[in-house]
C-alpha cells in the first residue's frame, strides 16, 4: 500500500459515501487496517459504500471492512453498496451472509484445578483399558496352556531375533565399556589401600546384581519397547487391529503374546550375556591398571561372586520384561488414529518402562538386601 | 477468455510405462473443470505435476501465466501461494487444530499482526462452510466432509486464484458430498475462482463441473461439457456413464 488513501469519506444529501480506492486485498490488509484504525467513522446517518475505484477486492479485504464497521457501530446490514460489478456483489454477498452468524463463546481457559482435575481424570480413564489387557493377557495365556498348538511360533521367533539377536552387539559394547569404566575408577581408589585383588569383588559383585540387568532394561525398553508401540500403532492407524479382529483372531494373541514371550525369554539371556562382557571389560583392565592376571582375576571370582547373586540378577530381568512388553503394547493399541499419537505414545513407552524398570529393581534390592 | 492453465502435450513415463502420452488441455478463468478417467490413468500425477510436485518427462504446463517447471524454485514457491490445493484425504497437520491448519500459510507467507490474522482464519473457516466452534478442534475429532472443509479452508487460506482438488467428495456419503459440491460451486463463483479437480462421482460431474476432460491411453480422449462427453462413442465413457444413462 502506498501513501494514497485506502478510501475517502465525503458526505452526502443522505448521509456518507465511503468510497473504496485501490487494492483491498490480503497482500495490503495490514496497511488497511491500520488506515481504518486511524480514521473515526462517522456514526449517525446512512451509509454507502462505493466500490467503483476498487482495483481489487478479496474476502479478506471485505473481512475487514466488515469488521471495522460493526465495531464503529454501523450494523453491515444498513450499508448501501454501489459501484460493485456483479461479481464483487456475490463476492460480498458471500462474505458478509458467512460472518453474519455469531462468533462462538471465546474458550473459557480452565484454572489450576480445572486443569489438574482434567489430567487426573484423563489418567484415570487409562486404567480401564490396562486391565482389559491384562485380563485379555490371561486368558491368552490360559488358552495357550491347554491348548499349545494355537501358539504363533513364526511371529514369536521373528520377535525372538528382534528383541534378544538384534540386540547383541549393543548390549555387548555397553557392558563391556561399564565394566572397563566401573574397574578403572574403582581401581584407582582401591590401588591406594594396596587392595587391588578386592577390584574383582567389587566389579563382579555390581556387574552381576545389577549392572548388567538393569542396563540391558533401560536398553530393551527403549529399543524393543518403543519399536512395539509403534508396530502395533502404526497397525492401529491403518486399521490392522480391527482387520485381525475381524477376521476372527485376537490380536492380543496374534500381536502381544509372541512379544510378551519373546522378551521374556531374551531378557535374562541377554543379562547373561551381559553379565560374561561386563566381567571381561573389568578383567582386562584389572590386568592392564592392578596386575592381576586374568587368570588370578577368574580365580578370586569363582570364590568371591555366589551363584546366588548371578541367579538374583538374572531372575530380575522377567519381572521388568513382563512390565516393558504391558506398558509398550498397551500404549501400542491406545494410539488413536492420527500421525501425532504414534510419537506421543511411543514417548510414553519409554518413559514409563523406565520408571517401571528403576522401581522392580527397587523392590528387589528391598525384599533381598544380602549379596 | 483467458486460459489460467494450459497443459502442453504432457508426457509422464513412470516405472518404464508411458502414463501420458501427450495430454492437452485447457481451463480458461471461472471455469470448474474435471478431470475423469478409470483408476492408474494418471489423474492424481498430472495433479500433482500440475502443482510443482512431480516432473513430466515432455511437455508444458503453464499455470496463471508462468510455465511451472521452467521456473526457478523461489519462482515456483511465489506461484504456489497463488493456488490452492486439496488433497484426497485432506492432510491437515494432525498435531495442529483447525484455526492453527488454516493459520499455518498466513503465518509463513502474510506479516499480519495476530489479531488480523485471527479474523482472517475465522473468514475461511466460515467460508468452507465450518461451524466457528470447529476452529479449536484437531484433525482427528473431525468427521470426513468436516475434514475436507477444514482442509479447504487452508487451502483457501492465501486468497488463491485456483483450486486443485484431488477426489474432493470421496470417502463422503451423498449428502455431504452434494453439500460439498454446492459449497465448490458457491465458493469458485462468488471469489472468482478456477477449479480444476479429478472425481469418480458422477453426479459432481453432473451437478457441479462446467467441462469434463477425459484421460484414457495416455491421451484426452473427450474434452467438453458434461452432456456432450457423455453422448461420446468410446467403450470406456459408455461404460463410466452407462449405470446413470439407463435410468
Amino acid at each position: 500500500m502506498n501513501a494514497a488513501r485506502p478510501f475517502d469519506i465525503e458526505k452526502t444529501t443522505t448521509g456518507w459515501r465511503l468510497c473504496l480506492v485501490g487494492d483491498w486485498r490480503l497482500a495490503n490488509l495490514a496497511a488497511l487496517d491500520q488506515a481504518l484504525a486511524g480514521h473515526a467513522l462517522p456514526e449517525h446517518g446512512g451509509i454507502t459504500l462505493d466500490g467503483a475505484a476498487l482495483t481489487g477486492l478479496d474476502s479478506a479485504g471485505l473481512m475487514l471492512l466488515h469488521h471495522r464497521l460493526t465495531a464503529a457501530g454501523i450494523a453491515w446490514p444498513s450499508v448501501e453498496l454501489a459501484g460493485f460489478d456483479a461479481e464483487r456483489l456475490a463476492l460480498v454477498r458471500l462474505v458478509t451472509d458467512r460472518l453474519a452468524a455469531p462468533a462462538p463463546a471465546a474458550e473459557v481457559r480452565p484454572g489450576l484445578a480445572a486443569a489438574l482435575g482434567r489430567r487426573v481424570s484423563r489418567a484415570a480413564a487409562e486404567l480401564p483399558g490396562l486391565l482389559v489387557l491384562l485380563g485379555q493377557i490371561s486368558e491368552g495365556l490360559y488358552d495357550l496352556l491347554r491348548r499349545p498348538s494355537g501358539f504363533r511360533m513364526r511371529e514369536f521367533f521373528v520377535q525372538l531375533s528382534a528383541v534378544g539377536l538384534g540386540a547383541l552387539p549393543i548390549v555387548a559394547m555397553m557392558t563391556f565399556l561399564i565394566g572397563v569404566v566401573f574397574a578403572y575408577l574403582l581401581g584407582i581408589q582401591i590401588e591406594k589401600y594396596g587392595a587391588n585383588i578386592f577390584i574383582v569383588d567389587g566389579v563382579s559383585l555390581a556387574i552381576a546384581r545389577e549392572l548388567s540387568p538393569m542396563l540391558v532394561a533401560i536398553l530393551v525398553a527403549g529399543r524393543s519397547g518403543a519399536a512395539f508401540t509403534a508396530q502395533i500403532g502404526a497397525m492401529k492407524v491403518t486399521e490392522e487391529i480391527d482387520a485381525i479382529a475381524t477376521l476372527g483372531l485376537s490380536p492380543v494373541k496374534v500381536l502381544v503374546l509372541p512379544r510378551l514371550l519373546a522378551i521374556v525369554v531374551a531378557m535374562p539371556l541377554l543379562a547373561f550375556f551381559g553379565d560374561l562382557m561386563g566381567v571381561l571389560g573389568a578383567a582386562t583392565v584389572a590386568a592392564a591398571q592392578l596386575d592381576i592376571t586374568l587368570h588370578t582375576f577368574f580365580i578370586r571370582m569363582r570364590d568371591v561372586l555366589p551363584f546366588s547373586t548371578v541367579t538374583f540378577g538374572l531372575s530380575k530381568t522377567p519381572a521388568f520384561a513382563v512390565a516393558i512388553a504391558f506398558i509398550a503394547c498397551r500404549n501400542g493399541f491406545a494410539v488413536s488414529r492420527d500421525a501425532r499419537s504414534v510419537g506421543e505414545r511411543t514417548t510414553a513407552t519409554v518413559v514409563a518402562s523406565l520408571m517401571a524398570v528403576i522401581l522392580i529393581n527397587a523392590f528387589y534390592a528391598i525384599v533381598h538386601p544380602e549379596l | 477468455m483467458d486460459s489460467v492453465l494450459e497443459i502442453d502435450r504432457i508426457k509422464t513415463v513412470l516405472g518404464g510405462q508411458h502414463l501420458h502420452d501427450g495430454v492437452s488441455f485447457r481451463v480458461r478463468r471461472g471455469e470448474i473443470v474435471a478431470l475423469i478417467g478409470g483408476s492408474g490413468t494418471g489423474k492424481t500425477v498430472l495433479l500433482r505435476q500440475c502443482i510443482g510436485l512431480m516432473q513430466p518427462q515432455g511437455g508444458r504446463i503453464r499455470l496463471l501465466g508462468e510455465d511451472v517447471w521452467a521456473l526457478p524454485p523461489a519462482g515456483l514457491d511465489a506461484l504456489r501461494r497463488r493456488f490452492g490445493v486439496l488433497f484426497q484425504e485432506g492432510a491437515l497437520f494432525s498435531s495442529l487444530t483447525v484455526a492453527e491448519n488454516v493459520g499455518a500459510p498466513l503465518r509463513e507467507h502474510t506479516g499480519l499482526p495476530e489479531a488480523l490474522r485471527n479474523w482472517v482464519i475465522d473468514l475461511k473457516i466460515r467460508l468452507a462452510g465450518l461451524p466457528p466452534e470447529a476452529a479449536g478442534k484437531r484433525p482427528a475429532e473431525l468427521s470426513g466432509g468436516m475434514k475436507k472443509r477444514a482442509a479447504l479452508a487452508r487451502a483457501l487460506a492465501l486468497e488463491p486464484e485456483m483450486l486443485f482438488l484431488d477426489e474432493p467428495t470421496s470417502g463422503l456419503d451423498p449428502i455431504s458430498a452434494r453439500a460439498f459440491d454446492t459449497l465448490l460451486r458457491t465458493l469458485c463463483d462468488s471469489l472468482g475462482l478456477t477449479a480444476l479437480l479429478t472425481t469418480h462421482d458422477l453426479d459432481t460431474l453432473w451437478g457441479l463441473v462446467d467441462r469434463v476432460v477425459v484421460l484414457h491411453g495416455g491421451k484426452v480422449i473427450a474434452d467438453g461439457p458434461v452432456a456432450e462427453v457423455a453422448r461420446v462413442k468410446h467403450d470406456w465413457i459408455r461404460a463410466y456413464f452407462s449405470a446413470r444413462m439407463k435410468e
